[in-house]
């Protein structure tokens, strides 16, 4: 296993790596979950040619490897001028990736919005920007917090696909630290436990946040909206 | 854009395509085998087996495909199995697979409803029987939407093992754009086939799904 | 024969009783000459199914108006075109004089969603499901509309909003979240949150069919205050005793077109039309032991 020289001189950049890795995913996870939010408005506005538009982003984002999306716009994209550095492209990718899945996702938090609650807002004369805001944009949310959840899972596995276009992040350094030391095999096996933890950990934190926000469905009649799953996974 | 480039390329990038396909399928099928054993370890009613299967699923969902990946293949020599790239690969999926696999058996299983059995034991209904006859065919029905589409996912899934130099269509791409110097064309192109294929799987899920539905 | 309205001994909990308003109409509004709801012609179709057809209805000022009929005879879709949650085809509606859901200069245009809500802050609808908002409390649910709508602020907003649950007997439950209230009491935070917007009609649909049968009685309660409060009411039911106690007018609608109408007497003992009493005979049967 790993002696305690070994973590001495390449602590300092695991652990970078590992800041990279975080940055990534929380750069990654906003841009994702930004985008996503706006695509699913866009898809709201009566215009079939904007509709199919973000459908097709949709299916080809959700069609295609992520690491042939990540080669495309590292690789790709210097022959239409877009030079990106490693990091940016990563969280770039990253982000676009997560759009797709995340427009879904809140795609079916809103139909899930019982059409009644909506029509309470209307008679009652609220706007159609308040009843988003104020009614189903909540509602939404409660009910798609477990695929939120399972979909930022998800984009943490996915960040260890950015070291294969040379992101510094934690699997790179990890794997810089395994071909210099040749303990590649203990190292790959620390790494399988150390994201397996943090999946756990992340997953077991984002059922708490959804105990948390659903506390006021406790004893509820009404049944609560479920959301269809997510089709990511790493 | 130049599309000659791309139809240079073509004839490799349908070849190595093939590839992804096969090793998908084989890693599928491997996936199903897992995926029974530990559903059914997990239902045995033994807290060591359900255990087992628990700590299985959990490993191999929350750990990253590539650091399996990476972990079979460097294991295996260790052990003192050498084996191809290919064959770590196919490995490698199948563990993944049979993971999401033995989750999907579960849900189905647990989505017959429960006076299904009870109306079969009510019968006087042996419990072999209530199994084979009532049970099964209605979780096969439920798990075969999950089934396709993770075949979907283990297909895009398969890109990954490139780094191990298997000559998929993700790998090929790389090795073709590296010396033709044209990455956005040939990565367009491996997208497309990507897409097409998995367009092809989600038609060919909803067709059996139909079927399936009208009994 | 009509069954006496059994829960017309009942009160609703905490003594909810609604204190008589001084004057006429609520809210001191002009007692004018112009009907509250006048429907002319009134036509509506899903597809080449005619749900309505040719309604005709007027309802005047402090009047409760019931409808009553079979399922799918199109009774609640005639209340939801009186405040626009349904479009309607071919004839028109008028709120108050003012013409609903499409525009007075050229007809057919139909008005947007922001010209729809002035109109629409002016007529309250409950319905049979509460669709209260479950991310608020009660107090919430409430000061809600009066906040985004009417432009209070927060805490005159709040007041306002435990005065009226105080009206239909909820000051209690003013922090519940409506998952843990019962359908009874979910029914009357939602007319709280009605009438805290002093609406000059509300409508019903169908308030009390998904309570369970002990809980009817609380809502019919408070519904029976409003009216003697003078609200104008126009409500879709199948309480045929609040109907034969409450009511001014009766509609019986049957194949999208009002087959009897006018004072529960009038409908209930002396309409000739089979349909009616067809349906009256069905309701008894199914109601007694």
């Amino acid at each position: 296993m790993l002696d305690t020289s070994l973590i001495i001189q390449y602590g300092p950049s695991l652990l970078r790596g590992f800041g990279v890795t975080i940055l990534c995913w929380a750069a990654g996870c906003a841009i994702g979950m930004t985008l996503g939010f706006v695509l699913m408005l866009l898809r709201q506005v009566p215009l079939r040619p904007l509709r199919w538009l973000i459908r097709a982003y949709v299916e080809v984002i959700r069609g295609t490897p992520f690491l042939i999306q990540l080669f495309l716009l590292y690789n790709g994209g210097p022959s239409i001028g877009l030079r990106l550095e490693a990091t940016t492209a990563g969280i770039l990718g990253l982000g676009l990736y997560g759009s797709a899945y995340f427009a879904e996702i809140f795609r079916a938090g809103y139909q899930a919005v019982p059409k009644g609650q909506v029509e309470a807002a209307l008679s009652l004369g609220m706007s159609y920007g308040a009843i988003l805001r104020r009614v189903i944009v909540p509602a939404m949310l409660v009910s798609t917090i477990p695929a939120i959840v399972n979909m930022m899972a998800i984009l943490t596995k996915e960040t260890v696909v950015l070291s294969i276009i040379t992101v510094p992040e934690l699997m790179y350094e990890m794997q810089t630290m395994a071909a210099e030391t040749f303990a590649t095999f203990e190292t790959i096996l620390g790494m399988a436990l150390f994201y397996w933890l943090l999946v756990e950990v992340t997953s077991r934190l984002g059922r708490r946040l959804e105990a948390r926000v659903t506390r006021f469905l406790t004893h509820s009649s009404t049944p609560t909206p479920s959301t269809r799953t997510s089709t990511a996974r790493a | 854009m130049k599309f000659s480039v791309i139809i240079d390329a073509l004839p490799y990038l349908l070849q190595a395509a093939v590839t992804t396909v096969w090793v998908s399928l084989l890693g599928m099928l491997l996936g199903q085998v897992i995926g029974v054993l530990v559903c059914v370890a997990r239902q045995s009613g033994s807290r060591a087996a359900d255990m087992a299967g628990g700590v299985y699923v959990s490993f191999f969902r929350g750990v990253p495909l590539l650091i399996q990946l990476l972990l079979i293949y460097y294991m295996l020599p260790l052990v003192g199995i050498d084996v191809p790239p290919l064959v770590a690969s196919v490995a490698a999926l199948g563990l993944a697979s049979g993971a999401y696999v033995s989750e999907i058996y579960r849900g189905s299983l647990n989505a017959v409803p429960h006076g299904q059995a009870e109306a079969a034991l009510a019968l006087g209904f042996p419990g072999t029987t209530i199994w084979s006859r009532i049970l099964l065919p209605q979780a096969f029905r439920i798990s075969v939407p999950a089934l396709i589409n993770e075949l979907i996912l283990l297909l895009k899934a398969s890109s990954l093992i490139s780094v191990v130099g298997v000559a998929e269509l993700t790998r090929t791409s790389q090795t073709i754009s590296a010396s033709n110097y044209r990455p956005l064309e040939i990565y367009l192109a491996a997208g497309v086939i990507y897409l097409a294929i998995n367009g092809v799987l989600a038609l060919f899920g909803t067709a059996v799904e139909r079927r399936l539905q009208r009994g | 024969m009509i069954a006496a309205d059994k829960n017309a001994t009942n009160t609703a909990p905490n003594g909810a009783s609604l204190p008589r308003t001084a004057g006429g109409g609520p809210n001191g509004s002009p007692a004018g000459t112009t009907p509250m709801v006048t429907v002319r012609g009134l036509g509506k179709s899903f597809g080449t199914n005619e749900v309505l057809r040719d309604i005709d209805l007027t309802v005047n000022r402090s009047e409760v108006v019931c409808l009553i009929g079979p399922s799918g005879s199109g009774k609640s879709t005639l209340l939801r075109c009186i405040n626009f949650l349904e479009a309607y085809d071919r004839g028109e509606i008028r709120i108050e004089g003012t013409l609903v859901g499409y525009s007075e200069d050229s007809p057919r245009r139909r008005l947007t969603n922001r010209e729809l809500r002035g109109l629409r802050r002016n007529v309250g609808m409950v319905f049979q499901q509460f669709n209260l908002w479950p991310h608020m409390t009660a107090l919430e649910n409430v000061a809600e509309a009066l906040v985004q709508v009417r432009g209070m602020n927060k805490a005159d907003a709040a007041a306002r909003a435990r005065q009226m649950l105080e009206r239909v007997g909820l000051a209690a439950k003013a922090d519940s979240y409506p998952a843990r209230l019962s359908g009874g009491q979910q029914q009357r935070v939602a007319i709280a949150r009605v009438i805290a917007m002093e609406p000059h009609l509300m409508l019903f649909d169908e308030p009390t069919s998904a309570l369970d049968p002990e809980l009817v009685g609380e809502v019919l309660q408070v519904m029976r205050d409003l009216a003697a409060d003078g609200m104008t009411m126009v409500v879709v039911t199948h309480e045929m005793g609040f109907a034969a106690n409450v009511a001014d007018k009766v509609a019986f609608l049957d194949h999208g077109r009002i087959a009897a109408f006018g004072t529960p007497r009038e409908v209930f003992h002396e309409s000739a039309e089979p349909r009616v009493q067809q349906f009256l005979q069905t309701y008894h049967e199914r109601n007694s032991f």
